[in-house]
C-alpha cells in the first residue's frame, strides 16, 4: 500500500500548509489517487478568478509521476484545450520519486503566473503572446472572466 | 491485505480522472476468442440492415422476385469503373480488371492494372439496361500461365437502386463489397469493394412501378429515400452496397433536396456545402444501418442520423434479432430474396419471414427525429449518471463497468452480443472476429497499425536468413559422462532419464516429449569441462562405431581414420565441448548443435495442418493443439485451402510468418507492445480478459518452438527478458529499463540515493493497475509493516525487480514455456543468449549500412570524428551476424523497422540510431537500447575500437551492464 500511504501523508501536509494560491485541496471519497484542488493565481491576467485542477496519481506512485489536468478551461500557452498541462517536473525524465505533489503544485502555479512560451502547448497563444502582449493579456482576461471559478473570500 | 489480493480501485468512475490524459480503461488491447459462437456466420449482417429507418418511413415492396424481363423498354447507362481496393492475401500483387455483365450476357472489360491492390480503372461504358437488369460485376486477376483467378464479385439489382432514387442515375457513386466464394466449403467472405459511378438514366419510375405486381406505397419510401440522398448523403441500398449522389454540377441536384428533413436545423444546402469528403461520407453511411438505438431499458429510441463524424455513429442493434439470411451474400436467387426483405418491408406479406426480427420502430421516427442533435448517443445498455460534483459519468450496464470518458459508439462493422453464459462481446463484421474487450479508437489505432504490417509480413519473410544449411552440418562432438559429473550435477531435470547404450555410451532420454540426446541436459550449453580436443580441419568429421569408439572421417579423401587428425594438444580455453571457447562461442557452431538435436530426435512422416486465411489462428489454433505434441516435430505439410500446392517449405514459411504476426494481434490482447517500442511483444497481464487464456499461451508456445525446430521464421520477436525467460536466466534491474523506463529510472534512484530522509514512505509491498483494478502485493511476508530504509533497500530492490519482471504474467508465461517445452526441451536452447534466441527465431536481414549511417545522430561527436569513420569501417567490415549483434547491442533488437533506419523508435516515440561521446579510452561501450544510444569512448585506434566493440557487443552481461 505504498501509494495511499504516502498520498495520505502528502495530503494531510498540503491541507495544513494552507497556501493561499491552491485552496480546496480534497482526494475523493473512495479513491486516494485522485485529487482535486483550486489553482487561484496571483499574476494578471489569471488573478481575476480561480481554476479547478485535477490530479491523478497512478497505482505505482511514487514510482511513476501524477498526471495533472484542467478542470476549468483557460487562456494559456502552455495549457491545451483539454486541460492537458505539460510540466517537466512530473515528465518521463525529471520523475523522481522523492518529488513531492507540493513541489508539483508550486511548480504548476509558478507556470501559470508566468507563461513559457518557449515550450508551449498551444502554439498560437504563444505566438500571441510574444507578439502582441497586450492583445493576449486581454483576450486571456476576458476568457478568464468567463470560464473561471469565483475567487475564494478571503 | 493479502498477497495479490485484487482489490477494485473504487467505482472505475472515481479514479479515472480526465480522459485526455488518463484514460481508464488502462488497457488497450481485447480479447479475440475464436471459440466464440457466431463468428463465422453472419458476414457484416451489420451492414444489411435497413436504410429506411433513417428516412422514417416504412414501406415498399418486393421487385426483385418479379424481376426477369417482363420489361421490354431499354435504356441507356452510364457505367464507370472507377477503382476497387481490393484485400491483400498473397505473395504476389494482382493484375486485376473488371469484367461487367448486363444481365449475365454482352460482356464489358477494362484494361487490367499491374500489380495492384488498390487498382484505379476509370473507364467508362454504356450499356443497355431495362428496370430490372441485374449488373454483375467482377474483379478477376490476369494470369499469363493460367486460368484467370476471381478476386470478388457481387451482383446488383437495378430495380433496387432505382427505387431507392426515384429513376435517376445521374452520378451515383455505388461502393460495392465484393465477394468470393471458397470452393471447398462454399464460404462467401468479402475479398474487397469497388466504386462505380451509374450516370444519364432517368426512368418514370410510375412507369416501372405498374409493371410490377406489388406496386404499393413504393412512392412514399422513395421521396424519402431520394431526399436524403440528395443531401449528399449515401444511402446503404442493401447490405454491401452503398450509394450516394455526386454532387458535381448543381444540375444534377434533386428537386426534393430543399425538403430534406434534417433533424438537426441544418438545411441541406449547408449540409451539402459542408459535405466532408468522400471517405467520411462513407463511413458515416455504413452506420446508419445501425440504427435504431436501444437504450437498457428497452425503449427504442431511434436516433438522427446527424453525426457530422465517424467517430459519432449512433450503437448497433442488439444482434440476436437479426436472421442469418440476412447476411448480404448476393450471389444467389433465394439470397437475393432474403436481402430484399431487409429494406422493403411491409406490404409483402409473401415474402420470406427474414424481416421479421428487425428492430424498425419507424412509427415513432419523426418525432424522435427532433431531438436535438448534442444529445448523448450511447449504446445498448449504458446510462449517464452525475457523480456528487455533478460531473457525468458513464455507466455500462452490460460490462458493469464506469467511465468517465463517454462511450464512443461502437466502428462501422461492429456488434455487441452476448455468449450463452450472459457474457458480453463484440463482433467485428468487417474482419469476421469477435473480441472481449469494447473496441474504443486507440485499440482500433493499435489494430490498424498491426493490420497495416500485414502487407509486409510476407515480403519480410523473404528477407531473413540465417546460414544455409551446409553450413550447419552437424559435428556431433560429445562429452562423455562420469560417474562423478552426475553427482556434482543432482538429480536429471523431471522427465529425463539416463541409459546406456549396449556398448557403454551414457544417453539420456526426455520421456515427456519423446526425445533423445548424447548430452546431458543439465549440463547442455554450459562450461562445465575442459577436454583435450580442437576443432576438426575442414572437411572432418567425428563419427562412432556401433562399439561406440570414436573414429574421423576425411571427407576430403573419403577416408576414415582411428587417429585423431589434430595435431598435439591444442593451446587455448577449452569449452565444454571440447572445442576451443573462441569457435563455441561462434554462432555457428551453437546453431549446428541445436539443428543436430533437432534432426536426430526427427520424427518419419509428416503432419498435415490445413487453414484458412481469413480464420488462420483458429484453425492453427484447433489443431495444432489437438495433435501430440511429440507430432508437431514430424515434417509440416501446411495448407491453405483454395491455394492447394505441394508444400516444399515455401507454404509452411508463409504459414509461420502470417500465424506468428496473427498471434499478436491486439485484439486477441494475448501480447502487447514493450514500452511503445514497436517491435518487441511482451505478455500482457490483461490476456485473462479472454477466459480461455492459458490455453492459447499453451498454443503459442508450441508454435514458438516449432519455428525453431523447424527452422522457420517468425514475424516479430519478444523482449530480451522474455528470451532471458525461456533460458531460464535470472532478470536483473538492467532488465526492466527495456519494458519500463520510468520505473527503472526510479528504482535506480532509489538505488543511488539516500532514501532516509526524503519521506518516500516506500514499504515491502506494492500496487499495480489491470485493467482498472489495483493489484496489491505484498514483497515479503508483512511487508507492508516494513519500511524501505537505507539499510534494507538492497533487499527492496532485489524484490521489486523480480516483482516488476513478473506482474501480472506469471501463470501465462509458465504455460507458454510449458507448451513450448512439449516440442522442443527447454535444456535444448541454453546453447544460446537470448540475443541469439533472437537471432534463430527472427533471422538476420541484410542491413543496409548507408541507411543506417545516413539517420545516426551524435553527441559529443560529430560525423567526421575519428572513432566515428572507425565505428563505420568497422560496420562495413563486419559480417551480417555482427551487425545483427551491433544492433542488438544498442537498440534492443536485431530487426530494423520495415521503413528503414529513419523510422527507428524509442521508448518515448522515434529515436534515431545515436552515437555518444562517453568515458575514457579504457571502458567497454555501452548501449541505453530505450534511447537506441551508444556510448562509444573515444579509442585511440581502430584496432582498439574493434576490440572493445567486439567484446561488448559478444559478452551478454557484465561490463557494458549497468
Amino acid at each position: 500500500m505504498t501509494a495511499p500511504r504516502r498520498l495520505r501523508k502528502e495530503l494531510v501536509d498540503l491541507q495544513e500548509s494552507s497556501l493561499k494560491s491552491f485552496r480546496d485541496i480534497k482526494a475523493d471519497d473512495d479513491n486516494l489517487l485522485r485529487w482535486t484542488g483550486l489553482i487561484v493565481p496571483d499574476n494578471p491576467p489569471y488573478n481575476k478568478g480561480a481554476f479547478r485542477i485535477e490530479i491523478n496519481f497512478p497505482a505505482e506512485y511514487p514510482f511513476k509521476p501524477p498526471k495533472i489536468s484542467f478542470k476549468t478551461k483557460i487562456y494559456h500557452p502552455n495549457i491545451d484545450e483539454k486541460g492537458q498541462v505539460c510540466l517537466p517536473i512530473i515528465s518521463t525524465e525529471n520523475w523522481k520519486p522523492a518529488t513531492r505533489t507540493d513541489q508539483v503544485v508550486q511548480a504548476l502555479i509558478a507556470l501559470i503566473n508566468d507563461p513559457e512560451p518557449e515550450h508551449p502547448l498551444r502554439a498560437e497563444l504563444a505566438e500571441e503572446f510574444l507578439k502582441d502582449k497586450k492583445k493576449f493579456v486581454k483576450n486571456a482576461e476576458d476568457y478568464t472572466r468567463k470560464h473561471s471559478e469565483k475567487r475564494p473570500a478571503d | 491485505m493479502a498477497d495479490g489480493n485484487v482489490q477494485a480501485a473504487g467505482a472505475a468512475a472515481s479514479r479515472a480522472g480526465n480522459g485526455a490524459l488518463d484514460a481508464p480503461q488502462t488497457v488497450n488491447n481485447s480479447a479475440g476468442n475464436p471459440n466464440q459462437p457466431g463468428t463465422s456466420a453472419a458476414p457484416a449482417a451489420a451492414g444489411s440492415s435497413s436504410s429506411i429507418s433513417a428516412s422514417g418511413s416504412a414501406s415498399g415492396s418486393g421487385s426483385g422476385s418479379s424481376n426477369g424481363n417482363s420489361n421490354q423498354g431499354y435504356y441507356q447507362l452510364s457505367v464507370t469503373i472507377e477503382e476497387a481496393s481490393l484485400r491483400n492475401n498473397g505473395f504476389l500483387k494482382p493484375n486485376p480488371y473488371v469484367e461487367l455483365l448486363i444481365d449475365s450476357k454482352s460482356k464489358r472489360k477494362t484494361d487490367l492494372v499491374k500489380n495492384s491492390y488498390l487498382p484505379k480503372w476509370n473507364e467508362e461504358f454504356t450499356v443497355l439496361i431495362t428496370p430490372n437488369s441485374t449488373l454483375h460485376f467482377k474483379v478477376l486477376d490476369h494470369s499469363s500461365f493460367r486460368k484467370d483467378a476471381m478476386l470478388g464479385e457481387r451482383v446488383i439489382q437495378l430495380a433496387h437502386i432505382l427505387h431507392h432514387y426515384n429513376g435517376r442515375c445521374e452520378y451515383l457513386e455505388l461502393t460495392i463489397d465484393l465477394f468470393v466464394t471458397s470452393k471447398s466449403d462454399n464460404r462467401q467472405t468479402k475479398s474487397g469493394e469497388l466504386v462505380a459511378i451509374l450516370n444519364g438514366l432517368k426512368l418514370d419510375m410510375s412507369k416501372v412501378v405498374q409493371l410490377q405486381q406489388n406496386g404499393t406505397a413504393v412512392q412514399a419510401v422513395n421521396t424519402a429515400v431520394s431526399d436524403a440522398a440528395a443531401a449528399g448523403r449515401s444511402c446503404m441500398i442493401y447490405g454491401g452496397v452503398r450509394a450516394r449522389m455526386r454532387l458535381r454540377s448543381s444540375n444534377a441536384e434533386p428537386p426534393a433536396a430543399t425538403r430534406s428533413p434534417q433533424s438537426n436545423g441544418i438545411s441541406s444546402e449547408q449540409r451539402r456545402s459542408a459535405a466532408p469528403p468522400v471517405w467520411e461520407q462513407q463511413q458515416q453511411q455504413v452506420a446508419q444501418p445501425q440504427q435504431p438505438l436501444r437504450l437498457a431499458n428497452g425503449t427504442a429510441a431511434a436516433v438522427p442520423q446527424t453525426a457530422p463524424y465517424p467517430q459519432q455513429p449512433p450503437a448497433p442493434v442488439p444482434a440476436q434479432q437479426r436472421p442469418l439470411t440476412q447476411a448480404p451474400v448476393y450471389a444467389n436467387g433465394p439470397m437475393e430474396n432474403g436481402a430484399q426483405g431487409t429494406y422493403m418491408l411491409s406490404g409483402t406479406p409473401d415474402q420470406p419471414a427474414c424481416g421479421t426480427g428487425i428492430p424498425v420502430s419507424n412509427g415513432s421516427d419523426p418525432q424522435l427525429q427532433t431531438q436535438p442533435a448534442e444529445d448523448e448517443l450511447l449504446p445498448a445498455g449504458w446510462e449517464i449518471r452525475l457523480d456528487q460534483y455533478g460531473r457525468r459519468y458513464y455507466v455500462d450496464h452490460n460490462t458493469r463497468s464506469t467511465y468517465w470518458e463517454k462511450p464512443t459508439p461502437l466502428p462501422p462493422g461492429w456488434e455487441i452480443r452476448k455468449d450463452v453464459r450472459g457474457r458480453v462481446y463484440y463482433v467485428d463484421h468487417n474482419t469476421r472476429k469477435t473480441t472481449w474487450q469494447r473496441p474504443n479508437s486507440e485499440r482500433l489505432m493499435h489494430f490498424q497499425h498491426w493490420q497495416g504490417q500485414r502487407a509486409h509480413v510476407v515480403a519480410q519473410g523473404n528477407q531473413r536468413f540465417l546460414y544455409s544449411q551446409q553450413q550447419q552440418q552437424p559435428t556431433a562432438v560429445t562429452a562423455p559422462v562420469t560417474q562423478d559429473d552426475e553427482d556434482a550435477l543432482g538429480p536429471l531435470p523431471d522427465g529425463w532419464e539416463k541409459k546406456v547404450q549396449s556398448d557403454n555410451r551414457v544417453y539420456f532420454v526426455n520421456h515427456k516429449n519423446r526425445t533423445t540426446q548424447w548430452e546431458d541436459p543439465r549440463t547442455q550449453g554450459q562450461e562445465v569441462s575442459l577436454i583435450n580436443e580442437g576443432p576438426l580441419p575442414p572437411g572432418w568429421e567425428i563419427r562412432y562405431t556401433a562399439a561406440g569408439e570414436r573414429f574421423f572421417v576425411d571427407h576430403n579423401t573419403r577416408r576414415t581414420t582411428f587417429e585423431d587428425p589434430r595435431p598435439g594438444a591444442p593451446k587455448g580455453a577449452k569449452g565444454v565441448y571440447g572445442v576451443p571457447r573462441a569457435y563455441e562461442r561462434s554462432f555457428r557452431w551453437k546453431l549446428s548443435q541445436f539443428r543436430y538435436l533437432c534432426q536426430s530426435n526427427a520424427l518419419p512422416s509428416h503432419i498435415k495442418i490445413t487453414v484458412t486465411r481469413q480464420t488462420l489462428f483458429e484453425d492453427s489454433y484447433h489443431q495444432i493443439m489437438r495433435l501430440p505434441a511429440y507430432e508437431l516435430r514430424r515434417r509440416l505439410y501446411i495448407i491453405f485451402r483454395g491455394e492447394e500446392g505441394l508444400d516444399y517449405g515455401g507454404v509452411s514459411r508463409e504459414w509461420f510468418f502470417l500465424l506468428s504476426h496473427e498471434v499478436l494481434n491486439p485484439m486477441y490482447c494475448l501480447f502487447e507492445y514493450a514500452n511503445k517500442n514497436n517491435y518487441s511483444l511482451q505478455i500482457n497481464p490483461a490476456s485473462y480478459v479472454n477466459p480461455d487464456h492459458l490455453q492459447y499461451f499453451k498454443f503459442i508456445g508450441r508454435f514458438i518452438a516449432m519455428a525453431l525446430y523447424h527452422g522457420r521464421f517468425i514475424y516479430s520477436g519478444f523482449t530480451m527478458p522474455f528470451y532471458k525467460r525461456m533460458l531460464n536466466k535470472k532478470l536483473t534491474i538492467k532488465d526492466i529499463e527495456t519494458i519500463d523506463p520510468e520505473f527503472y529510472n526510479s528504482l535506480i534512484w532509489v538505488r543511488d540515493n539516500n532514501i532516509d530522509e526524503c519521506g518516500l514512505e516506500l514499504w515491502f509491498s506494492v500496487d499495480f493497475e489491470v485493467l482498472g483494478q489495483i493489484i496489491h502485493h505484498e514483497l515479503k511476508e508483512n511487508g507492508e509493516k516494513e519500511r524501505v530504509t537505507e539499510e534494507n533497500k538492497e533487499e527492496y530492490i532485489t524484490l521489486m525487480t523480480e516483482w516488476r519482471m513478473t506482474r501480472g504474467i506469471e501463470q501465462q508465461t509458465k504455460t507458454f514455456l510449458e507448451g513450448f517445452n512439449e516440442v522442443v526441451p527447454l535444456e535444448w536452447l541454453k546453447y544460446f543468449d537470448e540475443r541469439e534466441l533472437e537471432l534463430i527465431l527472427c533471422g538476420m536481414q541484410d542491413v543496409d549500412v548507408e541507411d543506417w549511417q545516413r539517420n545516426t545522430i551524435y553527441r559529443h561527436y560529430n560525423r567526421n570524428s575519428k572513432q566515428v569513420v572507425w565505428f563505420w569501417q568497422f560496420v562495413r567490415e563486419t559480417d551480417n551476424e555482427k551487425r545483427a549483434r551491433l544492433l542488438q547491442f544498442v537498440t534492443g533488437t536485431c530487426r530494423v523497422p520495415v521503413g528503414g533506419f529513419a523510422e527507428l523508435m524509442g521508448s518515448n516515440g522515434p529515436q534515431r540510431f545515436c552515437i555518444e561521446k562517453v568515458g575514457k579510452e579504457t571502458w567497454l561501450p555501452r548501449s541505453h537500447t530505450c534511447f537506441n544510444r551508444l556510448d562509444l569512448p573515444p579509442y585511440k585506434s581502430y584496432d582498439q575500437l574493434v576490440e572493445k566493440l567486439t567484446f561488448a557487443i559478444e559478452e551478454t552481461e557484465g561490463f557494458c551492464q549497468e
